[in-house]
């Protein structure tokens, strides 16, 4: 559902961009239409890239579908019209590659670690994972999910098992701190990036080092007839000091 | 209905091809869906914990959800039906809301109000009662009443609209007591509309997606409903992903037949 709505909200902002291109480029050629999926942490920073990229590249509409990189992974194999893809992880990327949709050698994008999202003022004052085990109700991303796979790693390292009866499975990282920040759970497990995202509504608290992970982003390059210049352009401009400062103001660290 | 398309019996003949299509249209994703099952390990699929559970939960909840819409559909639709009084037009669009509203919004919706933290009465439930209605059973049926109710109280509004209040005054002519009048005239009348109501009520209730993930959370064996698993062993595990599906369809078909002729024959 919360798939359907970015997908609904990604359409949203490329009709908006249809708009803005009919009227600011009359003169160049039919508008090139580029479709990007990426992962659900990336919202913020890719709306600012993919605006980027059409001041740079006018007539040029580009849609954005978010979600869990699971999630998209399966929609590209399931025949989605998506032209590059942005992954929270190397194996939804490694996936693609055995199932031949990769159309151009991943390149990294980005780094980003975990963090603990409570409550506003911390109530319950959390330490770290290992005081998790006070929480009444503790969000973390669906299983498959990236960021569910890397939380998992995290409590494993940090040695905290938690019971199956209190963890609230969000479908995305976005998703799962909306519990945290709109609804009644006492902690999130999400990216630092989402509890910068969040403002206010949320606070975080720092994992230590030695239990986090570092979670890996990558592009490639998926359109399912091949690369377009277009497509190229895009990967280039994520991946270019401009793009890489974009993502840096957004909380992600370099590659 | 069926009268006036008899008199033009050549529309209806060139209406028929696009039915098919309608027709096909709505048939071709249930094929579809059923191409998904693993029918060798179908039995195996259900009973797989998250799978079991989650399908235990949702009759469950959707059954007391049912029974609530019950409780407090039924005065509502009575009053709406038989009742004047000022802003009843403004308490019917109230009740269609839910119907129309995206019940991800109605989750939300649903936060504002009962939220443990930041709801309007959510707060004082759980100061002073120890009621949290977020992340519990008592939270799913809450969501999923909420988007059933509307459907109960039109079908039974609408039922009660089309009893004929004659039959109530001859019986009451004839002596009987207003109880007795109410047992054996009204609500006989009334009753297929009631069980439509019921029926279309508990469907959506066991159908509910977005208001149940956005406010009762989708805790395993606590909130996690068929749907949402549905949604998350997708993944994981598609085998159990369309089993469940499966079910939900075999559940639904259920109401359908065994509403056969109670609730769209109207016009027959």
């Amino acid at each position: 559902m919360l798939v359907f709505t970015a997908i609904a909200t990604g359409t949203a902002t490329a009709t908006a961009a249809t708009t803005a291109a009919t009227t600011s480029s009359s003169s160049t050629a039919a508008s090139e239409v580029l479709t990007v999926s990426a992962a659900a942490s990336l919202t913020g920073a890719f709306r600012e890239l993919a605006a980027d990229f059409r001041r740079r590249h006018p007539g040029t509409v580009v849609r954005l579908n978010l979600g869990a990189s699971s999630s998209l992974l399966r929609q590209i194999q399931a025949g989605a019209p998506v032209d590059v893809f942005a992954a929270a992880d190397r194996t939804s990327i490694e996936a693609l590659r055995s199932s031949g949709h990769l159309r151009s050698q991943p390149l990294p994008l980005a780094r980003n670690r975990l963090q603990i999202a409570v409550k506003p003022g911390n109530p319950l004052r959390l330490r770290g994972l290992a005081d998790l085990g006070r929480a009444p109700v503790l969000a973390l991303c669906g299983a498959t999910a990236p960021c569910g796979r890397y939380a998992a790693t995290a409590l494993q390292r940090a040695g905290v098992r938690l019971e199956r009866s209190r963890l609230s499975r969000g479908t995305d990282a976005r998703a799962t701190l909306l519990a945290v920040s709109r609804g009644d759970a006492d902690a999130a497990i999400v990216y630092a990036t989402d509890v910068r995202a969040a403002g206010r509504a949320v606070q975080g608290v720092e994992i230590a080092a030695a239990q986090n992970i570092s979670a890996w982003y990558g592009l490639a390059i998926v359109r399912a007839g091949g690369a377009r210049p277009i497509d190229r352009a895009f990967v280039d401009h994520a991946t270019s000091a401009r793009g890489q400062a974009i993502l840096r103001r957004h909380g992600f660290a370099a590659p | 209905m069926a009268r006036s398309v008899r008199h033009s019996p050549r529309l209806l003949r060139s209406l028929l091809p696009l039915s098919l299509l309608a027709v096909l249209f709505l048939a071709l994703p249930l094929v579809g869906l059923l191409q998904g099952v693993r029918w060798t390990s179908l039995l195996s699929d259900l009973a797989a914990p998250q799978a079991r559970e989650a399908l235990g939960l949702s009759l469950l909840s959707s059954l007391l959800a049912t029974a609530l819409a019950l409780l407090l559909g039924l005065p509502l639709a009575w009053s709406l039906a038989r009742e004047r009084f000022p802003g009843r037009e403004l308490v019917r669009a109230l009740v269609i809301l839910p119907m129309v509203l995206p019940p991800v919004v109605g989750g939300l919706a649903l936060l504002g109000a009962y939220g443990r933290s930041g709801g309007l009465i959510g707060g004082w439930l759980h100061q002073a009662l120890g009621v949290q209605l977020t992340f519990s059973l008592a939270g799913v049926v809450v969501a999923q009443t909420f988007v059933a109710l509307p459907f109960l109280v039109l079908a039974v509004e609408g039922g009660l609209r089309g009893i004929d209040p004659r039959y109530e005054q001859a019986a009451a002519t004839l002596g009987a007591a207003p109880l007795a009048c109410f047992l054996r005239v009204t609500l006989r009348l009334l009753l297929p509309s009631l069980a439509a109501g019921t029926a279309l009520a508990w469907a959506r209730a066991l159908g509910e997606f977005g208001a149940t993930i956005t406010f009762a959370g989708n805790i395993e064996g606590r909130t996690q409903t068929a749907p949402l698993a549905v949604y998350l062993l997708l993944e994981s595990q598609p085998a159990a992903a369309y089993a469940l599906s499966f079910a939900l369809v075999l559940l639904s078909l259920a109401v359908i037949i065994g509403l056969r002729g109670r609730w769209w024959s109207l016009g027959r």
